[in-house]
């Protein structure tokens, strides 16, 4: 068990690329840190990192209370699973588990031992521990890739994009399995991925990353609710956040560029007068009203998901989306109005985007 | 996903393979089944007349104690080209996908070889290791070696199987640095992770994924000293000395072309011929099951 620091990480590639720009952030013991951002953002590159995959061109990566910097991987008391697994395909799915056990010269029964408890727990019975990799389903196959990882007892997991490869359903089923798994093996585990979804759902902690930087890191709850930046703020949730471009008129009510006024509870931000501001409000925050004056709202498109339903629209020259639960019946008519409560904008800074 | 032409026109998918075809029935096949038709007779001293005969040249080689002998300078030679070639080639490949400096420079320059005229080469070699003139033959005599090849066959031997290998080390080293590159990194991750260092990495991960191109890379090269090695070994010893280096093909050439026994030479070839087919068979059934994934 070991908990994980990064201070001030930097990652520069020979050509001048830098791909990770001071990383700062700290997993506790057992707790299961989740990496997320779009596809280059660095994630993946800081992962390797820690694993010593990559090297660290300034900063420092502690596992538990050691400097790694230059420790090698086998030597950093982790494992990994990778994104297309990187099962032997030459061995057994038993040789597999027990291949970095026999590095270690463990003694063959203490393998046999702990080879079966992974396999118990990861529901993988013995005639598959017999088979090749490629005799095995996707969903096999990942939990032969997590199957090695556990054998080996390490002080953390690291875990790159594992569920990628996987179709959608199965993916929900191994997401929930790994977090089971995690909260019963009580590892500290770092998890990266560019699904908001999986990293809502998994995380203890998150960490958004953006352009080699931290963008904002906490409880995920916490990161959905009070977005520290109009990247994390858009990145979180599906669908994403409705933005709209206005001017702060009054304490509480932002002018609108395209026309219109949203109301904004005052107590939470205090923008000055004139501010240029980025209005953001979460598609299942909103409502259509029956009457009165809202902003006006051009329906285009209506999606059914069953669960609810979606619907596409124009508001003062943006696009917007409104998230309905299923009770409601779809709205009919090209024009709505729509019902804001204050406490659903967020107000960020239009220039740098952070929260005001 | 992989479509399947499919023809309308009966005769179009036969005018197709025809040339194909063509090329190897001529090529192939009608000099083989000429091979094999003339191993039965034999020819007067001046080719005007020719005997069948059955079976008699097959059983003159078989009474014969230099055919015995010429096998086993095969397999010695056989032996020795292929280890040594796949060896220093795997040595160099694995050198190459490391991603040293220069990377391109080096792999072209290993190439080179490839490209040279097996006589050309042979000569190239005569000159390096000729006991009183060569530069190599100096460098081994200054060592204390009584170095003479065109006397001693051991040394003819040792001078016959380096310059077949320099000669098959490009055409390895390629496909060995394919073979490298096409091993995915992560596994080699995956298996630093699991506390493997690169010796053990190597002989673990690395050589069990190659054995496909390894296997290929035995069967290419145990056919290349079989058949390829004539101009080669005639440049450098012409079989000599005392028939040290004369190996099946050679003697085929020695018999047939120099000694005139055409029947006995089609003979020799027809058996050398089932020789490469059985060593290549025995190869694809038995070895390549183990080899795939």
């Amino acid at each position: 068990m070991a908990s994980v620091l990064l201070d001030r990480v930097f990652k520069t590639y020979p050509g001048g690329f830098t791909a990770v720009k001071g990383v700062s952030f700290a997993v506790p013991d057992g707790g299961f840190c989740v990496l997320v951002g779009p596809s280059g953002c660095g994630k993946s590159t800081l992962l390797r990192m820690i694993a010593g995959l990559e090297t660290i061109s300034d900063g420092a990566v502690s596992i538990g209370d050691r400097v790694v910097n230059k420790v090698e991987p086998m030597d950093r008391d982790i494992a990994m699973v990778f994104q297309n697994y990187a099962l032997y395909p030459h061995m057994s799915v038993y040789d597999n588990m027990a291949y970095g056990l026999r590095n270690l010269k463990t003694p063959e029964p203490e393998i046999r031992a702990r080879v079966s408890e992974a396999a118990r727990i990861l529901e993988l019975d013995d005639d598959m521990l017999k088979r090749k990799p490629r005799q095995l389903s996707g969903g096999q196959r990942q939990r032969v890739a997590m199957g090695r990882a556990i054998v080996r007892k390490p002080a953390v997991f690291l875990f790159d994009e594992p569920l990628s490869n996987l179709d959608a359903k199965l993916r929900v089923q191994m997401r929930i399995e790994i977090r089971k798994l995690q909260r019963r093996l009580k590892t500290t585990s770092v998890y990266v991925t560019h699904d908001q979804l999986e990293a809502m759902t998994l995380a203890d902690m998150l960490v958004v990353m953006n352009a080699g930087r931290v963008e904002q890191v906490g409880a995920p709850l916490e990161l959905y609710e009070r977005p520290a930046s109009v990247f994390v703020a858009g990145f979180l949730g599906s669908p994403p956040m409705n933005f709209l471009d206005g001017m702060i008129e009054k304490p509480g009510l932002v002018r609108l560029s395209g026309g219109g006024e949203l109301a904004y509870d005052p107590a939470h931000f205090g923008p000055p007068l004139g501010a240029e501001v980025k209005a953001g409000v979460r598609p299942e925050r909103v409502t259509f009203a029956k009457e009165g004056a809202g902003l006006s709202f051009a329906l285009e498109l209506v999606e059914e998901l069953g669960l609810g339903q979606l619907v596409h629209g124009r508001v003062a020259g943006n696009d917007f989306t409104v998230a309905l639960p299923a009770s409601h019946n779809a709205p009919s008519g090209e024009t709505q109005k729509l019902a804001i409560l204050p406490d659903a904008v967020h107000l960020f800074d239009r220039k740098t985007g952070a929260r005001l | 996903m992989e479509k399947r032409a499919t023809f309308s026109n009966k005769f179009l998918p036969y005018l197709l393979v025809a040339p194909q075809l063509a090329i190897t029935l001529v090529f192939f096949y009608w000099p083989a089944s000429q091979a094999v038709k003339e191993s039965f007779f034999i020819q007067d001293a001046f080719g005007t007349t020719s005997n069948f005969v059955g079976l008699e040249n097959y059983r003159t080689l078989f009474a014969d104690p230099y055919y015995f002998h010429s096998m086993g300078v095969t397999a010695v030679f056989a032996i020795a080209v292929t280890f040594a070639s796949l060896s220093i080639a795997l040595l160099l490949a694995v050198q190459a996908d490391r991603g040293i400096r220069g990377k391109m420079a080096y792999q072209t320059l290993l190439v080179w070889p490839y490209a040279v005229a097996p006589a050309v080469a042979g000569v190239i070699w005569i000159f390096l290791f000729q006991p009183s003139l060569g530069y190599f033959a100096h460098l081994v005599r200054a060592l204390g070696v009584d170095w003479n090849p065109l006397l001693d066959g051991n040394q003819a031997m040792t001078l016959v199987v380096i310059a077949a290998v320099w000669k098959q080390i490009s055409y390895n080293f390629l496909f060995f640095l394919a073979g490298l590159q096409a091993i995915p990194k992560s596994l080699i991750e995956a298996a630093a992770i699991d506390g493997a260092r690169p010796t053990r990495r190597f002989w673990t991960i690395v050589f069990p994924l190659l054995s496909p191109t390894t296997f290929f890379l035995v069967v290419v090269n145990i056919v290349y000293v079989f058949f390829d090695t004539l101009g080669l070994i005639d440049a450098v010893t012409g079989g000599g000395p005392a028939k040290a280096t004369e190996t099946l093909v050679y003697k085929v050439f020695q018999d047939g072309k120099l000694g005139g026994d055409l029947g006995g030479s089609n003979a020799q070839s027809v058996i050398l011929m089932i020789i490469v087919i059985v060593l290549t068979s025995i190869q694809f059934r038995y070895v390549e099951r183990k080899v795939t994934y």
